[in-house]
């Protein structure tokens, strides 16, 4: 048996240890451009706000906080619309081949980004989708689908074939009972597909910087890493956009918590 | 007039065949149970009269019209499932609205209809609950009461008391029986309970291995078995089944099994195709008494091997020459085990080639 001081140590440990740089960033986002700079360094900010007005004003951060909504709004509604027959479909029919259909789908999940990143710029350019939102959301789209379409799959396969049945017996045709029947008890796995998808788009960086060079239509991650100048480095305007933009994402997972965890750990038990 | 009949129905899933030419009819009103083991395809059959399934072969009508290309929604029947399937996101009121709304009833019939089901099913006080707030033989009664609420012209049971505890399953099948009593809509009913067979059903089709083995009215099926599986298959304690050889001369025809020999008088000689073969000899654990000897009654001696007391009854099983046999007797039974005893046979099923050959009753 593990003592209690050890268990709480090593949970102490971990906290500490995945929250230090951002704890870190939002000490310096508080400090004064004097702070940030001193030698040795200060712990405790004075609390001024000089960064925050210079990220949302200088930089126009709430113009890339827009671009990001656009984006990963977009691919977060594409994903599900288009993920959810497919996950419905392998969940329910008789297909041929469904377990190669769910591997490929996985192993295409785990290929990095860079692979696909030549071909994605050349399909894009031919379409005219560089600079575009929707060019971005394109291969945020397909990048996405797989684990969308896995974690719906799991929870189409768990709601038992009986209520579909009862559901076309009282009257419903497929597409009825799916919306009406299905979806709403899926709610937890569509929930948990969304705000991972929306966390990949918001978060996501390689695509952004390689398809966005019109400042007018980046995103966060681009639009904060571009702050630097040539001659200066601001971090104290870079961890302020930092928070700020982190802070919809911790929202929105502290607001679906329950539906997330839900989602995640389905199956585990039998309810 | 045939409220279901059921022509050559057949079914394959991928190589496997689990209907083998499933024909039957139901008249209108009738309530017949579809009876036999787990994996005989009567569950199959059921799903394919709803239209859940599509057969390989043959046809389904209703009412002389066939439905074979009239999807599920529209073909007006009413399904209870084994596990109930209740709409977990909607209240018990809005499970029973829900056929009718996708039907498009006006909202006051509706109202109606639900509030005639609850009284009908005493789930008033149930009606704004969520299922999962329901004990298990309330959602049996919800489950039935979707099904009651949408007036259908056929409804199918697929096992819907097997998950409820003894005693409740005993008062929901007289419930059962009262309420097609009083709709006499056409029922089919899906089971592999012998005894709901038995009080449910007008008639009774009893499958295996995807073939209908036999038809007939509840005492037909008890009194006169088509074939070793049925006699074996109904009854508590199951019939005695013993397999041995028939010898036919021009006075009788003798079985035998072991060191036993039974003779009985038999004339019909174009019924059996050969002097000589095997057969299967049957005894049903009720038609057996301990004396005194009545006429015609075959006595049987042999040693108790075990007294199961069932309180009103007793079962002795006993060994006769190697061969075990069991056999029922009324309440203040004495004997012990190791005790010989002499038991009087009052009547015999006798199937050669897996058919049932008519004995003269003694």
């Amino acid at each position: 048996m593990i003592h209690r001081p050890v268990l709480l140590g090593g949970i102490l440990l971990a906290v500490l240890g995945s929250l230090c740089p951002f704890l870190w960033f939002v000490l310096t986002s508080f400090k004064s451009q004097i702070q940030v700079e001193a030698i040795p360094p200060t712990w405790w900010p004075d609390g001024s706000l000089v960064f925050y007005a210079s990220a949302l004003f200088e930089h126009r951060l709430l113009h890339y906080v827009r671009n990001s909504v656009t984006v990963a709004g977009g691919t977060t509604v594409i994903a599900l619309v288009v993920a959810t027959p497919a996950a419905y479909a392998l969940a329910r029919l008789r297909l041929p081949g469904k377990t190669w259909i769910l591997g490929g789908l996985l192993c295409v999940a785990m290929f990095p980004p860079i692979v696909i990143a030549g071909p994605v710029w050349q399909i894009l350019e031919r379409l005219g989708g560089l600079n575009t939102h929707w060019g971005l959301v394109l291969p945020y789209v397909s990048l996405t689908l797989p684990l969308a379409v896995w974690i719906l799959t799991t929870f189409f396969h768990e709601l038992p074939v009986e209520l579909e049945e009862a559901a076309r017996i009282d009257g419903c045709t497929t597409w009825q009972a799916l919306y009406k029947i299905m979806l709403p008890l899926a709610a937890p796995g569509l929930f948990t597909a969304a705000i991972l998808t929306f966390i990949y788009a918001w978060n996501e960086f390689f695509f952004a910087l390689l398809i966005l060079t019109n400042p007018e239509r980046q995103t966060l991650p681009v639009g904060i890493a571009l702050f630097q100048g040539e001659f200066i480095m601001p971090w104290g305007e870079i961890a302020a956009a930092s928070v700020i933009a982190t802070l919809p994402l911790i929202i929105l997972v502290l607001l679906f918590q329950r539906g997330i965890i839900d989602g995640l750990s389905s199956g585990a038990v039998k309810k | 007039m045939a409220g279901l009949e059921l022509q050559h129905i057949e079914k394959t899933f991928g190589r496997t065949r689990v209907l083998h030419d499933v024909s039957f009819e139901v008249d209108d009103g009738k309530f017949i149970v579809l009876l036999g083991p787990s994996g005989c395809g009567k569950s199959t059959l059921l799903r394919i009269i709803a239209g859940l399934e599509p057969q390989t072969r043959g046809s389904v009508s209703f009412g002389g019209q066939c439905v074979d290309d009239v999807p599920p929604p529209d073909r007006d029947v009413a399904m209870v499932f084994q596990h109930y399937a209740l709409y977990p996101h909607l209240t018990v009121r809005e499970n029973l609205a829900f056929g009718l709304k996708m039907r498009r009833e006006p909202k006051p019939v509706i109202e109606a209809r639900i509030a005639e089901t609850a009284a009908l099913l005493e789930i008033h006080d149930l009606l704004d609950r969520k299922p999962k707030e329901l004990s298990g033989g309330q959602q049996q009664r919800v489950a039935m009461g979707r099904a009651i609420v949408r007036k259908p012209k056929l409804f199918l049971f697929d096992e819907p008391l097997s998950n409820l505890d003894a005693r409740l399953r005993a008062s929901m099948r007289v419930e059962l029986k009262k309420l097609h009593q009083r709709l006499g809509t056409t029922m089919v009913y899906v089971t592999h309970d012998q005894s709901e067979a038995m009080t449910l059903g007008h008639a009774i089709v009893v499958m295996n291995h995807g073939k209908i083995q036999q038809i007939g009215r509840p005492e037909q099926i008890y009194h006169e078995p088509a074939n070793p599986f049925v006699a074996g298959f109904i009854g508590n304690p199951p019939m005695n089944l013993f397999e041995g050889s028939y010898r036919l001369d021009q006075r009788q025809l003798e079985f035998l099994v072991g060191d036993l020999t039974f003779g009985f008088p038999f004339q019909a000689h174009e019924l059996i195709g050969a002097d000589t073969g095997t057969a299967t000899l049957g005894v049903r654990p009720e038609d057996v008494t301990f004396g005194p000897q009545g006429p015609g009654h075959v006595a049987i001696t042999g040693t108790i091997d075990l007294v199961e007391n069932l309180g009103n009854d007793s079962i002795v099983h006993m060994m006769v020459k190697g061969e075990s046999l069991m056999a029922r007797t009324s309440f203040g039974f004495r004997q012990h085990a190791g005790e010989s005893i002499t038991i009087y046979v009052k009547n015999f099923h006798l199937f050669i080639n897996d058919n049932r050959i008519p004995l003269p009753s003694p």
